[in-house]
């Protein structure tokens, strides 16, 4: 067996990285070459010298940062070399523009799942299986506890949440870029057919992606609403408005926390919210163990969230052979 | 169709926050099913029903057999689940494949009168079987209520009271004559539903049941500013809060908590029913030590809670009094809505009536409370602060001209209990909570110093805010220094005041004292670990006290 050290990717400062090649993935403080799975601000920082992503997640980053950083873009399966390794990026499914990044050099696959989900979501590319020798996953919902109801399912239970309260306003909590979209393009389907209003943060986003193609339904951005106005319809917003005064601009209202997490009664019933729906954009237990089987890894690292059980569970049971950055 | 919609009330409660939404839900599913099965509803609601027909270890193991899933895996779900029946219906989700959902249409009365309870005549084997099958047959939807009802554990964030104003709203009758008619022993049926619902209010009816408890509030410093000749004080009891009523003849002995509890102390309910009047008395049980005129520990009453019919010797070995504190009811009048001072005099009446008149000598198992007479508010402190002396909690404050109206009416009647003992000590073990608390080390173990080293002294689990819990949760996952299963053992750093109501020996504790009711009252992060106390401390506090 190889050492730490000799692995193509490794973890360096709590980051992963590639020596060969020089390039960090998703760093966490400024480097000189980052390629970025993903818009989410938590795979993001700045003052990389050079981004490296697919065209849209470097035209979300660049809507959200409304800075003017480096961002050289390719498209999905579009091979690249740097310092002799190919790399290229494949959908993973978790929002627009997500990518998983796959290394090849001297023959030996790496492959890093980057978030992603397998369940259906219209406004991204589905996931894609991508074959590789060693397959670094993220395990965010490692457990098997997780197992997600189909999303046009929690989009009814949203739609029956706002029409048995049509006194109410209702506030969906949700992250803004990605869960808001796939929200609203499941919501649309539903029987409800009141008014959407949605944050600036998510109207904004709400245009990218329609800049980019995908079909959203429209919201109205919302402002100093009369309160009447807002009655029976829907209002999304991102989680962080939850705690503090904003919510002091609504009467007579409603709330809920669109999150995997909501699948837990006693999380649900921590959260501060009236009511949680269990919809992510991670992959659920099942979805992990697929991915891992179909990409046909021989060797699986692990890294976001617990990943203890799925460890053991998959030596056990499986035989894959699970192995541990030194971090 | 009714377990469809107990099971989207069950979700429903589960998610509103707002007092008048429940009720309002409430009365619209009581008015939408069948009397059996709202009966049943509100059997299930007010946890008048815990009996446990399998533990949640054998849900676990069970589920573990028929799906050959790993026990560790379950185990590990649970920490961050915190609910045997909840961990297992979440496993459920993708094991219960069979597209035959016979049960789709399963009542609430069918689930709990009949398929619930025949589970348990079986032997193992057809019992395994038979919940595997229930499972498979049973849509995903109510396999929560179904686990839950099996381990006992069905719990909802709805009060006796909420149920109780919800049936008041629904056919416009008083809260306390529907918090009358659920009181004490509610059999799910259809007839005592309509009874419960029925708008002709019958005396007779209620013969048996007690009247709803008036509940003392905590202290309030407004009350200073009144004069001391307002109030009547009594001791605050630690014992068990009753209403011992007759009527027609018939004793019975209701707990606070609802529960007849006349098969648990026979004595009592014998030489009551000697008496000649009618009458409904409150007041609180205890052991009496009769030789020095005090109560003796509440653990000593636990010996006889819970069980019934006790032979002569456990009769005599923990002897029993009850001692009144209140007159409600003389044969057959209600004198709630006389004033306090006026009840007293009558109790008093009666009670030296009765102990001239009765045949069998009642002074060795019943008296009234002693009144006591402070001069001023400071005269009143100092008999608070002797409350130990006489094993009770501290005083009883109730104003001269209160009725005995119902629930925790404000402004009336206060408690004004002895402060807490209190000693620092230091977090070493931290342990994942359940329930609410999953998935978050909620649960602590804390020492005192005995020369270098730290001895655990007390477990604690309540007193911090939601805030500190995650904060403490934080730094218990950054600064342990090994995992025993859900344990984890920490650093020794951070210091807490660890309050407590009792302190004495103990040989089975390596620290050698026990403490009651230990709880967190504050986050000492102003103090190091050198700052903590010592057993030394502790013993010497004992001393103090006795």
């Amino acid at each position: 067996m190889r050492t730490k050290q000799e692995y193509l990717i490794r973890y360096k400062d709590g980051n992963l990285y590639c020596d060969l090649a020089d390039i960090w993935i998703d760093p966490s403080k400024p480097v000189k070459k980052a390629l970025i799975t993903h818009a989410h601000f938590d795979h993001f920082t700045f003052g990389c010298e050079e981004y490296i992503s697919t065209k849209e997640t470097a035209i979300l980053l660049k809507e959200r940062v409304r800075d003017n950083i480096k961002i050289k873009t390719f498209e999905y399966g579009e091979e690249f070399k740097i310092n002799g390794i190919n790399i290229s990026f494949h959908p993973s499914g978790h929002i627009l523009g997500s990518s998983q990044i796959r290394f090849i050099f001297a023959e030996e696959k790496w492959l890093i799942s980057g978030d992603f989900k397998l369940q259906k979501d219209d406004t991204c590319k589905q996931y894609e299986i991508v074959k590789t020798d060693y397959l670094i996953s993220e395990c965010t919902f490692g457990l098997p506890i997780f197992k997600w109801d189909d999303s046009n399912k929690i989009a009814n239970d949203i739609s029956k949440w706002i029409t048995n309260s049509p006194e109410k306003t209702s506030l969906l909590f949700c992250y803004s870029l990605g869960k808001a979209q796939r929200l609203l393009n499941e919501i649309s389907q539903t029987n409800f057919k009141g008014n959407i209003y949605s944050h600036d943060s998510i109207h904004k986003m709400n245009n990218s992606y329609r800049e980019l193609g995908i079909d959203i339904k429209d919201t109205i951005k919302i402002e100093n609403k009369k309160i009447d106005e807002l009655k029976g319809s829907l209002i999304l917003l991102p989680p962080s408005l939850s705690k503090g005064s904003y919510l002091k601009n609504f009467k007579n209202i409603q709330t809920a926390f669109a999150s995997g997490w909501m699948s837990i009664r006693a999380l649900r019933k921590r959260s501060g919210y009236d009511k949680g729906f269990a919809i992510s954009d991670h992959a659920d237990w099942d979805g992990i163990l697929e991915v891992v089987k179909k990409s046909e890894a021989k060797n699986v690292f692990f890294h976001h969230g617990d990943s203890e059980a799925i460890s053991k569970y998959l030596v056990e049971k499986e035989s894959i052979n699970v192995l541990f950055f030194g971090k | 169709m009714s377990l469809k919609k107990f099971s989207e009330l069950f979700g429903d409660l589960d998610s509103i926050n707002s007092t008048n939404n429940k009720i309002e839900v409430l009365k619209r599913y009581f008015l939408s099913n069948e009397p059996i099965d709202n009966s049943w509803a509100i059997y299930l609601l007010t946890g008048k029903s815990n009996k446990r027909f399998i533990s949640g270890r054998y849900l676990k193991n069970l589920f573990s057999q028929i799906y050959e899933y790993p026990q560790w895996l379950i185990d590990t779900c649970y920490l961050k689940v915190g609910d045997s029946a909840e961990v297992i219906t979440l496993l459920l989700k993708n094991k219960t494949t069979s597209r035959n959902k016979k049960l789709s249409n399963i009542s609430l009365n069918e689930l709990l009168s009949k398929t619930i309870p025949d589970i348990s005549k079986l032997n193992e084997e057809e019992k395994n079987l038979q919940i595997k099958n229930i499972w498979e047959r049973l849509p995903e939807d109510y396999h929560l209520i179904f686990n839950k009802i099996l381990t006992g554990t069905f719990r909802v964030g709805v009060s006796i009271g909420l149920i109780t104003k919800s049936i008041s709203k629904l056919i416009n009758i008083d809260e306390e004559i529907i918090s009358h008619r659920l009181m004490g022993n509610f059999k799910p049926s259809i007839d005592s539903y309509e009874f419960l619902i029925n708008k002709n209010i019958n005396i007779q009816e209620l013969n048996s049941k007690p009247f709803p408890f008036l509940l003392a509030n905590t202290i309030e410093d407004k009350i200073f500013h009144h004069s001391i000749n307002d109030f009547q004080f009594e001791w605050k009891y630690d014992g068990i809060r009753m209403q011992l009523i007759k009527r027609s003849g018939n004793v019975s002995l209701w707990t606070r908590g609802q529960e007849l509890v006349n098969e648990s102390f026979p004595e009592l309910v014998e030489k009551m029913s000697h008496i000649k009047d009618d009458f409904v008395l409150d007041g609180e049980l205890l052991v009496w030590n009769f030789k020095e005129q005090i109560a003796f520990d509440f653990s000593l009453l636990q010996k006889r809670i819970n069980r019934k019919s006790p032979n002569r010797s456990i009769q005599i070995k923990y002897p029993i009094i009850f001692i009144a504190y209140d007159l409600l009811e003389i044969n057959g009048r209600d004198i709630r809505e006389i004033r306090l001072d006026n009840r007293r005099v009558e109790l008093e009446k009666y009670f030296s009536k009765w102990q001239n008149k009765t045949e069998n000598n009642i002074s060795n198992i019943f008296k009234i409370c002693d009144l006591i007479f402070p001069k001023d508010w400071p005269d009143a402190l100092t008999y608070k602060e002797k409350s130990r002396e006489n094993n009770t909690e501290g005083l009883i404050i109730k104003k001269k001209t209160s009725i005995y109206s119902s629930g925790r009416k404000k402004g009336i009647w206060w408690k004004y209990k002895v402060d807490p003992m209190q000693l620092d000590a230091v977090l070493i073990y931290a342990r994942g909570g359940s329930g609410r608390r999953a998935g978050l080390y909620t649960d602590y173990s804390f020492a005192l110093w005995k020369d270098q080293e730290l001895i655990k002294f007390a477990s604690a689990y309540s007193g911090l805010t939601n805030i500190e819990i995650k904060e403490l949760d934080k730094w218990i996952r950054k600064n342990t220094i090994e995992k025993f299963g859900p344990v984890r053992s920490l650093k020794p750093e951070m210091v807490f005041e660890i309050s407590f109501e009792k302190i004495q020996i103990s040989k089975r504790h390596k620290s050698g004292i026990a403490v009651r009711f230990p709880r967190i009252t504050k986050w000492r992060k102003d103090k190091k670990i050198n700052d903590a106390d010592s057993l030394e401390n502790a013993y010497e506090l004992m001393k103090k006290i006795s």
